[in-house]
C-alpha cells in the first residue's frame, strides 16, 4: 500500500457511559462525555490546527493553536483541554481565532530554521501549519534571540535531536512519561531558555531507552530518525509484525523501492496494533538492520566434513544433498535416526510445515522447537491446571489489575512494550509484588515502587509459591465458592498446603525471603479485587519449572483470580512466535493443537489428509536428540533458525553431539555457531521477507507481510516443501494462506482463522471458533477449558545443583534490553553500542572477598566449564547470586550451564548453576582465547 | 562433581530419577503409575528401551521406584487417559 496515514484525533479516546452532542462549525457530533472539543472536531472531519496535542498523550494546552470560540463562553479556550458539553456550539474558524493562530505561528516561525529539512520532507508540521494559518512572513524578523545555532545531539545511533527545530511543546517529554514510563526527558530552564534535555548528559549516556516514543511524538524536525535523514522519505508502507520478543508489536514498515531493491527507511509502531497500541522498543523500532547485513549468507552451501571449507551450490543441489543424506542415514540406521528442530522466529505456517515434513516425510515424530529451552513448562503446567497451553489474558487486561504479582520476569528489558503498559497501570494506582533474585527496575524506578520485593533464591520458586498459598489458606483468604464451583482436587490440595513445612517461616531458610514480608505480600495478592500473575523464564527454566507453573495456577485458583479481565496467569513469552510454534505441533508428542500422537482419532485427521501413517509414539526432544547422537542412534538433524550451539545448555555437550552426527543441516540468516558443525547450509529469510502469521504471548495471531521478496531466491516454507518432495513425499502449497487454511481445517482452536479474516480484523486471539468467531481475549470465563481447574500438590523438591565450597555461588542468566537471545540479530545492529559484551553482575560483598572490582576480567567456572567475563559489581544482586546474559558467543554463558532440566519437559535449568568466580588467570585467559579463536573462526 | 546426579548415570537414568524425585511424595504405587504414565507419554521408545535394558542388566544404581514404574509399561498396563490428555510442554 502507499504510505498509511493514521488519523491523529488530538486527544485520547474517552470511555464514558453517557454521550453528549455538540455542534462544531455547524456539524452535529455525538461523542462520549469528557471527549475534548479537539477530538470531537476530528471525529467530525474538522481538523483544528495543533502542535502540542496528539491522541496518544493527555491534553497539555500549551501551543495555543487549537483555540476556538464557544457560544456563550468567554475568550478562546484551547480545544484540546475543553471537554464537550451537551448542546455546546463551537466555532473553529472565525476571524478572531484565525488572527490569534497567525500570531502564534509567527512566533514559532521566528525561531524555526528557514531551511528546515523536515518541512521540506513533510515530516515537520511547522511549515504546513504556517501555510494553513496563512502566515506568509514573520513580522518580527529572524534576527532576534533564537535557538537556531544550538548544537545537535547525534549521540544516539538511531535518532538525532536538533534543538533548532524544537518548539518545546513537550510531546517528547510527555511521551517518555506517559507512553514509555521512563521519565528520561525533561524541560530545563524557564521561558525563552526552556529546552528539552535528557538530563545533564547526551541522549546516549542518559536514561533514555531509545524506544522511539519521543521521535514518534515530535511534531517537528527536532527528533528525527537517522535513517530518514540518510535515505529520505519512504514511498510505501507495509503493515507487519516485529520478529523479536513475544509481545508481537505491529509495525508499519516504511520503505522505498520495490522488489529486491526495497529499502526499509524506518519501522514505526502501528497505532491500531492489538499488542502494542502504537508503542515500540529499541529492538523493534530500530534494530532491523540485520536483515540487510553483509554477514547474511544468501546462497546454499555444502561441505563433506565440518573441517572442510564451504562451497556454494545451487538450491537444487543443496536440497538433493539434504534429501539423499537424510534418506541414507535412515537406510543405514533406521527411520528414527533423523529429526528436525523448528524455530520460534519463523511463522506459524513455516513451523507447521517443518513438523509435517518430519512426520510425513521423515516418518517419525522427532520434531522439537526452541520452546523446549524456554516456555515448555508453561505449556505443560497451564495445560495440566486449566486445559490450555497458553496465557489466560490479553495484554490490555493488566489495565484492570489491582495487584500484579511478577515472578521471574524482567519486562522492562525483555518485554519492554508490555512493561510500559504495566508501568502505566502502576502509576494509576495498581500495586506490584516482585519476586526475583535481582532488584530489577520494576522494584524501584521513576514513579514505580514495588509494594514488596521478595528476593527469592534461584531454585526455590516452588517453596515460595507454596508459602504464598499456605498463608492465603491458613488465614482463610481463599475463595471457597470459586474452589467449590470451578475446581477439582480441592480438599487434597488444601490438606497439603496447610502443612507446616509450607509456611513462610519454614521455607525462609530455603527461599531467602523474610517470612513477614511474604505474609504481607500474600495478603495483598489475596485481598486485591483483581490480582494478576505475570511471569517469565525465571519460573520455567528450573528443575521444577512445570511444578512452579502449576503452583502459580494454584494461587490464581484458590483466590478466584481467573476467568475475567485484570487477573489470570500470564507467561511473558520469550520469542515472537514461541506460542505459535508450540500451537503448530512442534513438540514430539503432539500434533497441532496439543493433541497427543497416541490418539488415533487425531492421527486419522492427518493420515487421511497427508496420505501417510503417523507414528503413535513420541519422538525425541532436543536434549534427547543430543543424547541419542552421542549414543550413535540419531545422526541427521535439520535445524531451522535456531542456534543450539549457543543457546542450549552445556555447550561442550551440545558441540560433542553435533560433531557426532553424519548430517547437520542449518537453515538460518547467518553462519551461526551451530553452522560450525553443519554439512549443509540453507539460507533463511528475515521477517521482512516472510508471509504468514506470528502468535504472541496473548494468543494473538498477527499477520506478517512481506516487505520485500526473499533475498535468497526461495521462501523458507518452499524449501521445506522441496526437501520433503525430494525425499519422496510430495508437498506443495499455492501460498502461505493455503497452509493456514490447512491448519484451520485440522485444528479446532484455529477453525475460524484465515489470512482473509486476519486482514479484515487486524488480529485475532485463539481459540477462534464458531462459538468465538472473533477470538478469545480472556480464557476460562465461566469454566475451564478442561472442565474444572485442577489443583496440584506442588511439593518442593530442591535442585540437584546445590552450591558447594568449590562452587559457592549461584549463576542465573537472562536478557538485557538492547540485545536479544543469542544476539545473531541485535549484535549486527548499532544496539551493540549499549551492550557490546556480556557482563557478570556480582554483589559487592562477593566481589570484595574475591578482590574483584567493576571492569575486572573474571573467570566464571562451573562443574562443566569455564568462561571469562567482565565483572560489574552491583547491589542489584543478592549475596551468593551472580548474573549474566547469553547474547555473545565468545563469552558463551552456556559453556558453564549444565544439563539439569525440568522434570516434566526437560527445559534446561538455566537459572541455577553452581559456580565460582575468580579474577582471571593466565590459564583461564588462555582457555578463553582458545574458545574465542574457535568461535571467531 | 557437585550435581545430585551420579556421574555414571545414563541420560535415561538421569531423566528417570528426575521423575522419581518429582513423584516421590506420592504413595509408592501411585508414584510408580505417574512415572510410567509420564514415560509413556513423553519418552521416545528407544529411551524406554534403554531404561529397560538397564533394569534387565540389574543396574543397582536405579531407584527402586523407577524400576517399579518400568514394570507398568513392560506389562503394558499403562493405558491411563492421562496419556492422551493434552499436555503442552
Amino acid at each position: 500500500m502507499s504510505i498509511a496515514a493514521e488519523t491523529d484525533y488530538g486527544t485520547p479516546a474517552v470511555a464514558a457511559r453517557t454521550d453528549v452532542t455538540v455542534t462544531i462549525d455547524g456539524h452535529g457530533v455525538t461523542v462520549p462525555a469528557g471527549t475534548s472539543v479537539l477530538r470531537a472536531a476530528a471525529e467530525a472531519g474538522i481538523g483544528i490546527p495543533k502542535l502540542c496535542a496528539t491522541d496518544s498523550l493527555a491534553a497539555f494546552g500549551s501551543c495555543r493553536l487549537c483555540l476556538v470560540e464557544v457560544e456563550g463562553g468567554r475568550g478562546t479556550p484551547a480545544a484540546c483541554t475543553t471537554p464537550c458539553a451537551d448542546g455546546m456550539v463551537v466555532a473553529t474558524d472565525t476571524d478572531d481565532v484565525r488572527a490569534l493562530r497567525r500570531g502564534v505561528m509567527e512566533l514559532y516561525l521566528s525561531d524555526h530554521p528557514e531551511d528546515c529539512a523536515g518541512c521540506a520532507r513533510g515530516t515537520c508540521e511547522i511549515q504546513a501549519l504556517a501555510v494553513r494559518t496563512g502566515v506568509a512572513e514573520v513580522r518580527y524578523g529572524r534576527g532576534g534571540a533564537n535557538h537556531l545555532a544550538e548544537d545537535r545531539d547525534e549521540s544516539n545511533p538511531y535518532f538525532a535531536y536538533d534543538p533548532a527545530a524544537c518548539i518545546v511543546c513537550s510531546r517528547c517529554v510527555r511521551a517518555c512519561e506517559q507512553i514509555q514510563g521512563t521519565f528520561a526527558l525533561t524541560v530545563s530552564g524557564r521561558g525563552f531558555g526552556s529546552r528539552i534535555t535528557p538530563g545533564a548528559t547526551d541522549f546516549l549516556a542518559s536514561e533514555c531507552v531509545s524506544c522511539g516514543a519521543c521521535v514518534q511524538a515530535c511534531p517537528t524536525e527536532a527528533l528525527t530518525e537517522t535513517s530518514l535523514v540518510a535515505l529520505g522519505m519512504p514511498t510505501r508502507t507495509v503493515l507487519t509484525t516485529c520478529a523479536y520478543c513475544g509481545v508481537g508489536c505491529s509495525f508499519k514498515a516504511e520503505v522505498q523501492g520495490a522488489g529486491p531493491d526495497t529499502r526499509v527507511v524506518r519501522m514505526t509502531p502501528w497505532k491500531d496494533g492489538g499488542a502494542n497500541a502504537g508503542h515500540s522498543c529499541v529492538k523493534g523500532r530500530f534494530a532491523y538492520g540485520y536483515a540487510a547485513h553483509p554477514d547474511r549468507q544468501l546462497r546454499p552451501m555444502v561441505r563433506n566434513s565440518i573441517d572442510d571449507p564451504w562451497q556454494e551450490v545451487s538450491w537444487d543441489e543443496a536440497i538433493t544433498r539434504v534429501a539423499e543424506g537424510m534418506r541414507g542415514i535412515q537406510e543405514r540406521h533406521g527411520v528414527g535416526a533423523i529429526g528436525g528442530i523448528s524455530s520460534s522466529r519463523c511463522t506459524n505456517e513455516e513451523v507447521y510445515l517443518v513438523q509435517k515434513m518430519v512426520r510425513a516425510a521423515f516418518g517419525n515424530n522427532n520434531v522439537d522447537t526452541c520452546a523446549r529451552v524456554c516456555h515448555s513448562p508453561t505449556g505443560y503446567g497451564l495445560n495440566h491446571a486449566f486445559g490450555t497451553s497458553a496465557g489466560t489474558q490479553d495484554f490490555a487486561s493488566v489495565e484492570q489489575a489491582d495487584v500484579i504479582l511478577l515472578i521471574g520476569a524482567n519486562p522492562t528489558d525483555a518485554h519492554p512494550v508490555f512493561a510500559s503498559r504495566m508501568k502505566r497501570r502502576l502509576r494509576e494506582g495498581g500495586q506490584i509484588i516482585v519476586a526475583d533474585p535481582r532488584r530489577i527496575d520494576l522494584v524501584r524506578s521513576p514513579h514505580v515502587e514495588a509494594a514488596y520485593h521478595l528476593p527469592v533464591r534461584p531454585g526455590t520458586n516452588v517453596a515460595f509459591v507454596n508459602a504464598m498459598a499456605h498463608v492465603i489458606v491458613t488465614e482463610e483468604l481463599h475463595d471457597v465458592t470459586f474452589l467449590r464451583e470451578r475446581c477439582e482436587e480441592v480438599e487434597e490440595f488444601l490438606h497439603f498446603i496447610v502443612r507446616p513445612e509450607n509456611s513462610p517461616e519454614a521455607t525462609a531458610a530455603e527461599t531467602g525471603i523474610d517470612a513477614d514480608q511474604l505474609r504481607c505480600a500474600a495478603r495483598l495478592y489475596a485481598s486485591a479485587g483483581n490480582a494478576a500473575i505475570y511471569y517469565g523464564l525465571g519460573v520455567t527454566e528450573h528443575s521444577q519449572g512445570s511444578t512452579m507453573v502449576m503452583g502459580m495456577a494454584n494461587l490464581a485458583m484458590i483466590t478466584g483470580n481467573i476467568g475475567r479481565e485484570g487477573v489470570g496467569v500470564n507467561p511473558l513469552r520469550g520469542q515472537n512466535n514461541v506460542q505459535g510454534s508450540c500451537d503448530m505441533g512442534s513438540f514430539p508428542h503432539e500434533l497441532p493443537g496439543y493433541r497427543h500422537v497416541s490418539r488415533p482419532e487425531v492421527r486419522e485427521i492427518y493420515e487421511s489428509l497427508w496420505g501417510v501413517t503417523i507414528q503413535p509414539t513420541p519422538g525425541l526432544r532436543i536434549p534427547n536428540m543430543f543424547d541419542s547422537a552421542l549414543g550413535h542412534s540419531f545422526l541427521g538433524l535439520y535445524v531451522q533458525g535456531e542456534d543450539i550451539a549457543q543457546s542450549d545448555p552445556n555447550t561442550q555437550h551440545v558441540e560433542a553431539a553435533l560433531r557426532s552426527m553424519e548430517l547437520v543441516v542449518v537453515q538460518d540468516l547467518f553462519l551461526n555457531e551451530t553452522a560450525r558443525f553443519a554439512h549443509i547450509f540453507l539460507p533463511g529469510t528475515s521477517f521482512l521477507e516472510k508471509d504468514g502469521t506470528f502468535t504472541n504471548a496473548e494468543r494473538r495471531l498477527n499477520r506478517v507481510r512481506p516487505v520485500m521478496p526473499s533475498l535468497v531466491g526461495k521462501d523458507e516454507w518452499q524449501v521445506v516443501c522441496e526437501i520433503a518432495t525430494a525425499m519422496g513425499y510430495p508437498m506443495s502449497y499455492a501460498d502461505p494462506a493455503a497452509i493456514m487454511d490447512e491448519i484451520a481445517a485440522t485444528t479446532p482452536t484455529f477453525a475460524g482463522v484465515s489470512f482473509a479474516r486476519l486482514d479484515a480484523e487486524g488480529s485475532m486471539q485463539w481459540p477462534v471458533t464458531e462459538a468465538a468467531p472473533h477470538g478469545t481475549p480472556t480464557m476460562h470465563v465461566g469454566g475451564f477449558v478442561r472442565g474444572r481447574g485442577r489443583l496440584t500438590q506442588t511439593v518442593y523438591v530442591p535442585t540437584t545443583e546445590p552450591t558447594t565450597r568449590r562452587y559457592p555461588l549461584i549463576l542465573t542468566t537472562g536478557r538485557i534490553l538492547t540485545q536479544y537471545n543469542v544476539g545473531a540479530q541485535t549484535r549486527r545492529t548499532p544496539n551493540s553500542t549499549w551492550h557490546p559484551e556480556d557482563i557478570l553482575e556480582i554483589h559487592p560483598s562477593d566481589a570484595q572477598m574475591r578482590g574483584i572490582s567493576s571492569g575486572d576480567v573474571v573467570a566464571l567456572s562451573s562443574r562443566v566449564g569455564t568462561t571469562n567475563l567482565t565483572a560489574l559489581v552491583s547491589d542489584r544482586m543478592q549475596p551468593g547470586v551472580v548474573y549474566t546474559t547469553f547474547h555473545h558467543p565468545v563469552t558463551g554463558a552456556n559453556v558453564v550451564t549444565t544439563e539439569n532440566s525440568d522434570w516434566a519437559t526437560n527445559c534446561p535449568e538455566y537459572k541455577v548453576t553452581a559456580v565460582q568466580v575468580t579474577v582471571a588467570t593466565e590459564a583461564t585467559r588462555a582457555a578463553y582465547a582458545g574458545r574465542e579463536a574457535a568461535v571467531r573462526g | 562433581m557437585t550435581s545430585g546426579h551420579a556421574p555414571h548415570e545414563t541420560p535415561e537414568m538421569r531423566l528417570g530419577h528426575d521423575l522419581v524425585r518429582a513423584f516421590a511424595h506420592l504413595p509408592r504405587e501411585r508414584a510408580a503409575e505417574e512415572i510410567a504414565t509420564h514415560i509413556a507419554k513423553f519418552w521416545e521408545p528407544r529411551m524406554r528401551h534403554a531404561l529397560m535394558a538397564q533394569i534387565r542388566r540389574g543396574n543397582t544404581d536405579l531407584h527402586p521406584l523407577l524400576v517399579r514404574s518400568a514394570e507398568h509399561f513392560v506389562d503394558g498396563d499403562i493405558d491411563r487417559g492421562e496419556v492422551r490428555e493434552p499436555s503442552g510442554g
